[in-house]
């Protein structure tokens, strides 16, 4: 049994926690939050041992691995004691704020041979698990031309300027909360960028903090992209992810819930037209043993369990991973104020 | 337990949702985007002899419920079956402020009570243990509101709640929901889940019963954890005198053709279908196709 720990009892911390509690082969033993709510309730009717102090729980209790789904700005200390006491560690994305704190984390934990993981969700999505499998195996031919974007309708009025989410120290703001999902999923498909160039990040709503970025990602060998990341669009019901790809022999678009790929030539190997074929969800997706959220939460969660319990080495979404999305996040903040 | 109608209409279509594909939804949002147009498409249930609405507690649905509210003698017949609460909204300010500021906006905003920070700012941690029970009830009521005055017969929560819980646990709050739907709405608790297997089995352990619980149900077994074989297993080992079983998603958004969705689905041990259609053509074609044992 892998005993779990839990720091952190926000939205995401609460989600894992119904998500987790689910695979038989762990035990949650513990939360730390300072907020009463979520904790008193805890304590009350599942008798889990709660701390306002996180730092209490790390001592007091033995634990195995950690859920860590606090601020990232935060997470920096957290990380380094869970390293310290060799817990396996998944975190929410962003992870960190700077990527000189995200690599020296992933070394750390590399070194240490802990299991690592960040919450880019994406990368368990069953539609973005086949386009990277179509692209790797070169269905579309040499790839030119991508987008990458990301829509919400997360800030739709004037902000107060109060709340941990509105400044940039604390990891607020469009490029922090969405961006880093489009970056990683660009990550992901097609490898870490070279190069950021124009960058424009601008306030809508928000006081201190961008709610719409646009940047071109650039590849050393011509490859390169936009990405468009806007979280003050109120027409989206739910966050959306849009990827597109142009390649020599066809293109592919798709989002969370389906993809479309436009073909020159027949390919009889997937069976698969000249012209527009259409996939949905339907067609494709995994079924999860319990679903709170959509089945990549949950996809995400047993692949950090199993790799606890395989002992491997890496994960489908790693610290090391965390650290290429913020080294690009920091390329676009010093590429937009350049001037 | 009471026996409800065997084919509901529900409401995904007019609020823009669609599982399968985000431009499907985004020209339903088109098509409804004039409320009348909704009503025509209950007329053409209705017509099709449909008798009971599913509806979830989102702005739109304030007008609906009025609209109907408005109408007694032409209306009064209809079955209602409110889900609870509109996630989204929970969802969205949840992201702005945090778990608890969020809640708190809502029920201060909506009952000009002191609100959760207020209770917490009196009693402290020991007020809130005491009041998690009637916290949830005042953010039922608050959704319950725009239903008033309409036949309701169930009360659903809507799966995100209901797989939340389930997921921690915690069977006080469900006891607590069912006893407070029967208590204050003289109606049966829903609870609707993705997770129909062991939701079932754990109110089974739990001792809770008379609850209808509606979960998606289709051939390919999609939104249906842990897997098909275990729904199926599941509905055939139940007893509808203590849960209802009610399928939803049985198209799988339009995934399966309806001839073939209804075919196996009629073939299981369900008491209800949930569909919803956006043309009179779909709405008879489907109501035609459901034959529950």
């Amino acid at each position: 049994m892998i005993k779990v720990g839990i720091i952190g009892a926000g939205r995401m911390g609460i989600t894992h926690y119904s998500i987790i509690n689910s695979n038989p082969n762990i035990e949650i033993v513990a939360v730390a939050d300072p907020s009463a709510l979520t904790t008193v309730i805890l304590e009350k009717y599942l008798k889990i041992l709660t701390f306002k102090d996180y730092k209490k729980m790390l001592q007091k209790v033995k634990l195995d691995a950690l859920l860590v789904c606090t601020p990232p700005f935060l997470n920096v200390e957290i990380l380094e004691e869970a390293a310290k006491l060799g817990l396996h560690v998944f975190c929410e994305k962003p992870f960190t704020l700077k990527p000189n704190d995200a690599k020296m984390l992933a070394d750390l934990f590399e070194s240490k041979n802990l299991v690592n993981q960040i919450g880019y969700v994406n990368r368990f999505n069953d539609v973005f698990i086949k386009v990277k499998e179509l692209i790797d195996a070169n269905v579309i031919g040499k790839l030119i031309r991508f987008k990458t974007e990301m829509y919400s309708r997360t800030i739709t009025q004037p902000d107060d300027g109060a709340g941990w989410r509105s400044t940039h120290a604390n990891g607020g703001g469009a490029l922090y909360e969405m961006g880093t999902h489009s970056i990683d999923l660009i990550n992901y498909i097609l490898g870490k960028p070279d190069k950021v160039t124009g960058s424009v990040l601008t306030n809508v709503y928000s006081k201190h903090v961008e709610d719409i970025v646009s940047t071109t990602l650039v590849y050393d060998n011509g490859l390169a992209g936009t990405l468009y990341v806007n979280w003050s669009d109120d027409s989206y019901r739910k966050p959306t992810n849009k990827i597109e790809f142009f390649g020599e022999e066809g293109k592919i678009l798709a989002d969370q819930h389906g993809f479309k790929i436009y073909l020159k030539k027949e390919n009889k190997e997937l069976s698969y037209r000249v012209g527009w074929n259409t996939f949905y969800i339907t067609d494709i997706f995994k079924t999860v043993p319990f679903y709170v959220r959509g089945n990549e939460f949950t996809s995400q969660l047993y692949h950090f369990v199993d790799s606890i319990e395989k002992n491997k080495k890496s994960t489908m979404c790693s610290f090391r991973d965390g650290y290429n999305t913020l080294s690009i996040v920091e390329d676009i903040f010093n590429d937009s104020n350049k001037k | 337990m009471e026996v409800f109608d065997k084919i509901v209409f529900g409401d995904n279509q007019f609020f823009g949702i669609n599982h399968m594909s985000q431009e499907k939804a985004q020209q339903l949002a088109e098509q409804f985007y004039d409320i009348n147009n909704i009503y025509s498409v209950y007329e053409s249930a209705f017509k099709a002899g449909v008798n009971g609405i599913m509806l979830n507690s989102n702005e739109r649905a304030i007008d609906i419920c009025n609209h109907f509210r408005s109408n007694p003698d032409k209306y009064g017949h209809i079955n209602w079956y409110p889900s609870i609460p509109y996630p989204h909204k929970y969802v969205n300010l949840i992201a702005e402020k945090g778990v608890l500021p969020a809640i708190n906006s809502i029920l201060f905003k909506e009952n000009s009570a002191k609100g959760i920070l207020g209770m917490m700012a009196q009693g402290g941690a020991a007020i809130i243990t005491k009041d998690v029970i009637s916290m949830m009830k005042m953010l039922v009521d608050m959704e319950m509101k725009m239903f008033k005055g309409l036949n309701v017969k169930v009360v659903f929560l809507q799966n995100i709640v209901t797989d939340l819980i389930l997921g921690f646990g915690i069977k006080e709050i469900f006891q607590e929901y069912c006893k407070h739907i029967k208590k204050k709405y003289n109606a049966t608790p829903g609870l609707i889940t993705q997770n129909m297997p062991e939701l079932r089995s754990k109110l089974i352990e739990w001792g809770i019963e008379e609850v209808v619980i509606c979960s998606s149900f289709n051939k390919i077994g999609y939104l249906m954890s842990p897997d098909l074989q275990s729904y199926i297993d599941a509905a055939k080992a139940n007893d509808s005198s203590k849960y209802q079983l009610w399928a939803m998603s049985t198209l799988a958004s339009g995934a399966i053709p309806p001839k073939e969705a209804y075919g196996f689905i009629n073939n299981q041990n369900i008491q209800t279908v949930v569909f919803g259609a956006s043309s009179s053509k779909h709405i008879e074609q489907t109501v035609s196709l459901i034959d529950l044992k």
